[in-house]
């Protein structure tokens, strides 16, 4: 293969793993905007979705096209009901028990996935089927271009939502003041819900692409893959929705010129180094921005 | 319009408001002055909601509110400007006032149009990222973002702080021009001398307890509020 050809496949596969990790990410970041907790259960939520696939295809043999959308509504419920039971309650507690619940949550999810599915990996069926591209002498997968494209349609629809909806601008406008938003009549809790809602239904986007890359579900799968998204959501500037994209693709593709490299085995290495440095030298991210208060 | 009665309101173990009543009647300016830290926002948190009264009652429009959510008070009709403006400042100034209608079913075009008569600033500068306006830009879109909700009775809270006086002098006007257009107010200020000049009524707060009432005029002769809050 020449370096033309090694270049152009290794973007690709940069940009596939890179907008499964912006869609978790958004998530990350989306909820983290709006009531300030890093949600550690997030990822745990991608595992769920990838065992709703598994269940309803392999199990019960149904089309990839229900599997997908169960996996969607699932984790959607499943984003909201967690909020409600277990976040919803802490409304007026320190940051800190937020977090701690979330990390609750996170061990409960696999260890009831570990109790119900077993701890062992199921192999998942081929939901995604097509033929791969040739650019020169590099192939590009199928599944590769139909997440790259499923990815971005996703965060162009969650673009306009955030952007040019009421739903979309109440969310901004609880994340930007809460007590503010109140005195608009926003309802917080219905645009908090809301917020886990569309987090958790990106994040069943991400895992019928996951489970497509990597077609194996275990119940600790979601949490590599979450903190990825959460060192992915700080790069970009934790709170910001473009920052969640640019900061998915950037680590995709670092990811993937480390393994082109030579040096797979230190990919999640140079990944967490990257946290560490963007915590040292810039912690507010690519996108973010320290607003000063004008008198 | 607005009735409260022996209202009791704490942050943890601190007594901020110390059992009191008072009211305003539909028309009505009604001011509450005192120095700072007398409770005067705590009062109007309270109004709208962010905070609760432990006794008492408090009865907005022939219903008792004292026990509903912020946000099903605003769409009853009592609007509040927060102090220090509040504004979503990575909104855009139009953003921020579709915000302000947000409990109307769609934006109107109409109340949109009277804001910007009324504060041509902010139609100039719609598309502008609230976060750039001026302090009194500020003000204004505060205010014109509470007006969004057609409210019945507008909520105040040092609409005068940190501004220019002529921006000042600008922002009471228009408090008064509302006024006479039908909306009723509710202002708290620090700018005692002010406040009293426009106000039908008001009352004077310290460390949580009404201790003086009156009109505007009779208050703003009253010995004990000129020494402490005129100068003299």
């Amino acid at each position: 293969m020449s370096v033309f050809s090694t270049i152009v496949s290794q973007i690709f596969n940069g940009l596939q793993s890179g907008s499964v990790y912006a869609l978790v990410a958004l998530g990350y970041s989306m909820v983290y905007g709006i009531i300030m907790l890093l949600n550690f259960a997030h990822g745990d939520i991608i595992m769920v979705g990838a065992y709703i696939v598994w269940v309803l295809m392999s199990l019960l043999t149904l089309p990839p096209v229900i599997g997908t959308v169960a996996a969607v509504v699932g984790c959607t419920l499943l984003g909201i009901i967690i909020e409600k039971v277990a976040y919803a309650p802490l409304r007026k507690s320190p940051r800190l028990s937020l977090l701690i619940t979330a990390i609750g949550v996170s061990f409960f999810l696999e260890n009831i996935a570990q109790l119900v599915m077993g701890a062992g990996s199921k192999p998942m069926p081929t939901i995604i089927k097509g033929t791969n591209i040739e650019i020169g002498d590099a192939h590009i997968s199928f599944v590769a271009i139909v997440t790259i494209i499923v990815s971005v349609i996703t965060m162009l629809l969650l673009t306009l939502l955030v952007q040019k909806t009421k739903m979309g601008k109440a969310m901004r406008a609880v994340s930007e003041d809460m007590d503010s938003a109140k005195l608009m009549g926003i309802n917080i809790n219905r645009t908090i819900s809301f917020t886990f809602a569309v987090g958790s239904a990106l994040a069943g986007i991400a895992a019928v692409l996951y489970s497509c890359a990597y077609p194996q579900a275990s119940p600790t799968m979601g949490s590599m893959l979450g903190l990825k998204a959460f060192v992915a959501a700080v790069l970009g500037g934790i709170g910001s929705i473009p920052g969640a994209m640019i900061g998915g693709f950037a680590i995709g593709l670092l990811e993937a010129f480390v393994s082109a490299a030579g040096l797979s085995v230190w990919k999640d290495g140079v990944v967490f180094t990257i946290l560490i440095i963007v915590l040292i030298v810039k912690p507010t991210g690519i996108m973010g921005r320290t607003m000063s208060e004008k008198v | 319009m607005l009735e409260v009665n022996n209202i009791n309101v704490y942050y943890g173990p601190i007594h901020a408001i110390k059992d009191i009543s008072f009211e305003v009647k539909t028309g009505e300016t009604v001011a509450l002055i005192g120095a700072n830290g007398a409770g005067k926002s705590t009062v109007l948190k309270t109004m709208s909601g962010l905070l609760r009264s432990k006794t008492g009652s408090i009865v907005f429009d022939g219903k008792d509110i004292k026990k509903a959510e912020a946000h099903k008070i605003v769409r009853s009709g009592l609007a509040q400007v927060p102090e220090g403006r509040r504004i979503f400042l990575q909104m855009t100034v139009l953003e921020n006032l579709e915000m302000g209608a947000y409990t109307q079913k769609a934006v109107s075009a109409e109340e949109l149009e009277n804001i910007f008569t009324l504060f041509p600033r902010l139609k100039e500068r719609r598309k502008q990222i609230a976060g750039t306006l001026s302090g009194g830009e500020q003000q204004m879109l505060a205010m014109g973002r509470a007006l969004m909700s057609k409210p019945k009775l507008l909520m105040l809270d040092e609409p005068s702080m940190g501004l220019a006086p002529l921006f000042v002098e600008q922002i009471f006007e228009i408090i008064k021009s509302l006024n006479r257009a039908g909306t009723t107010i509710l202002l708290v200020e620090q700018n005692a001398g002010k406040a009293l000049e426009i106000a039908d009524r008001a009352y004077v707060l310290e460390t949580g307890e009404i201790t003086l009432s009156g009109t505007g005029k009779e208050l703003s002769q009253s010995d004990e509020v000129r020494k402490a809050y005129l100068g003299g």
